[in-house]
């Protein structure tokens, strides 16, 4: 893909996908829907259940070339809004690394053998087929805030009007970013996982967590937050301990969280970790990990050595590398200071959206779809001369297994406060369930299917 | 004639793009109505949960108010209903009353 300032060239190109010519990913298989925890029968009705069609888009005399760097939640939801909201006038092209999206969201489930990596795959042919959205699979090396165009590792730039970037994050190693002391190496890191990026990693836990013998120790350090998906560790302890329970008798889950106490869903974990996983689970709270030993499985802790067989670390994350690349990582070096209304960062033309973006709102895919959702209709209004919606809402909603089969769910709405210029919880909103059950667990699947829907077709 | 229909679209729209001029505001709700869309599917057309297509504004925004006095217990809805004004509620009341069934179309 070259310079395209051809605009004509692409929205023939974009009528080619459009009407299902051409299409890069069409060649993949078509995986995932979701929705089943039989893996393996989600994969086999994917392809007939996603349509090709064309949706019509709008007249709206909108017109830009928009790039999308990413194609998570938060970056797929914006790509799909600007051509849905904005119509056939905005050139929309998504760039990302990966053939498919990996879903972190339900990924816990892999480690207990209930689902499969491929059942949270995703594929964008439907963001292609449907609003015309230009797909290119490759890496964002440089960006030109001034020339307003990227650089591909291929080599080719891509021009841009409006810049979003929707990388994610990244784990930090280095032990002047809260790095733990003895996993610097590629080596001590490919024994002491974090699977905190669905994937290879996800599946070796896995692998781990079977050779446990009964008796054994899993060990699961949780970072200072902010960190992505908040009651995300407390729920993978609880799988891991129920697991045990059920397959490796003698077990132990220990818990060992740099923060004060448990970051989310406080009634429910709580619950989990005192009754339902009592004599498994051991939650220790404000802990100081001064360092592992890779090779030996163990930890020196403030509260005191602890011999493992397997050590789940979850290190500190900071946004994703093309947004630190940019200078844009202002917030402790970390993330991106957003204008909460828009979420275009201290550069203009460049947006940052999804877990990468500095706000108090959780770092998680429901809300990265709506921020995604926000940041398109923000960018349509900057193209069509318009200001931004002043009183933007998101929200947040999410199931957390507490065992195999039971699960709890945590909701907030988050509202613009133009005093503080931020996007804060309505208080009376934020709440979690008032028991763990099992037609939460069964609504888990329907929400995961609907939240994926959503953002890939 | 999928193609047909599609390449008239962007035509006329390429023609109304020349302007650079401010374009119209978008519907009023929508955007705060896509809050819902996570769950109730693009537009509200439905998808494991259900389609908020197909009510007037009065049934919509009574179920809304409904939800945002109960105690939430178990239910999901009803906890997150409490994050909208009254205001807010009537909004998406009329955003969903105004979509059309089985369409993905925006309008």
């Amino acid at each position: 893909m070259d310079n395209s300032n051809d605009r004509n060239q692409q929205v023939r190109r974009a009528l080619l996908k459009a009407a299902g010519f051409g299409s890069l990913g069409a060649l993949l298989p078509a995986i995932g829907c979701g929705g089943s925890d039989k893996a393996d029968e989600s994969t086999s009705f994917a392809l007939g259940h996603s349509s090709t069609s064309a949706t019509a888009l709008p007249a709206t005399g909108i017109t830009g070339r928009v790039v999308v760097v990413g194609g998570g939640m938060a970056g797929a939801a914006v790509a799909k809004y600007l051509r849905l909201w904005g119509g056939s006038g905005v050139a929309v092209t998504l760039v990302e690394r990966s053939a498919s999206y990996t879903s972190n969201i339900m990924s816990n489930l892999v480690l207990t053998g209930q689902r499969s990596i491929s059942s949270l795959q995703y594929t964008y042919n439907n963001l292609v087929s449907r609003y015309g959205i230009n797909r290119v699979q490759g890496e964002v090396v440089s960006v030109d805030p001034v020339g307003r165009k990227v650089r591909l590792a291929s080599g080719s730039t891509l021009a841009y009007d409006r810049l979003v970037l929707a990388p994610g994050v990244v784990f930090t190693y280095e032990l002047g970013l809260g790095g733990i002391p003895g996993l610097e190496t590629a080596a001590a890191q490919a024994r002491v996982l974090h699977a905190w990026q669905a994937g290879p990693q996800t599946t070796a836990l896995r692998n781990q967590i079977t050779a446990m013998p009964n008796g054994g120790v899993f060990v699961l350090t949780i970072p200072a937050k902010p960190y992505r998906c908040p009651p995300g560790p407390y729920e993978r302890a609880c799988l891991v301990a129920d697991w045990l329970k059920k397959n490796r008798p003698g077990a132990k889950v220990f818990i060992l969280d740099a923060n004060p106490g448990i970051t989310a869903e406080v009634h429910s974990f709580t619950d989990a970790f005192m009754n339902v996983h009592a004599g498994v689970a051991e939650y220790h709270p404000s802990v100081v990990i001064n360092s592992i030993d890779a090779s030996a499985m163990t930890l020196n802790t403030s509260i005191g050595n602890i011999q493992a067989n397997v050590i789940n670390a979850i290190p500190p994350h900071r946004a994703g590398k093309v947004v630190t690349d940019a200078g844009l990582a202002d917030i402790g070096g970390r993330w991106a200071s957003v204008n909460q209304l828009s979420y275009e960062s201290k550069v203009a033309g460049i947006h940052v959206i999804g877990d990468s973006a500095g706000t108090d709102q959780p770092k998680a895919g429901h809300i990265g779809n709506q921020l995604g959702k926000v940041c398109a209709d923000a960018m349509l209004r900057a193209l069509g001369r318009l200001t931004p919606d002043p009183a933007p809402v998101t929200n947040s909603a999410c199931y957390s297994p507490i065992t195999m089969d039971t699960a709890s769910w945590l909701t907030a709405v988050f509202a613009y406060n133009p005093t503080t210029l931020k996007m804060a919880a309505v208080a009376d909103s934020f709440r979690e369930a008032e028991s763990r059950s099992g037609e939460n667990f069964s609504k888990m699947n329907k929400w995961f299917s609907a939240l994926m829907t959503e953002t890939f077709s | 004639m999928r193609l047909l229909s599609t390449a008239a679209l962007l035509g006329a729209s390429l023609l109304a793009a020349t302007a650079g001029a401010q374009t119209a505001a978008p519907p009023t709700g929508r955007l705060l109505a896509s809050n819902c869309f996570q769950c109730h599917g693009t537009n509200g057309a439905g998808s494991s949960f259900d389609s908020l297509i197909g009510q007037s504004v009065d049934e919509i925004y009574k179920k809304l108010k409904e939800m945002q006095v109960e105690s939430p217990g178990n239910n999901i809805m009803k906890a997150h209903a409490r994050g909208y004004t009254d205001e807010q509620m009537r909004q998406i009341s009329l955003y969903f009353s105004q979509q059309r069934s089985s369409s993905t179309t925006s309008r």
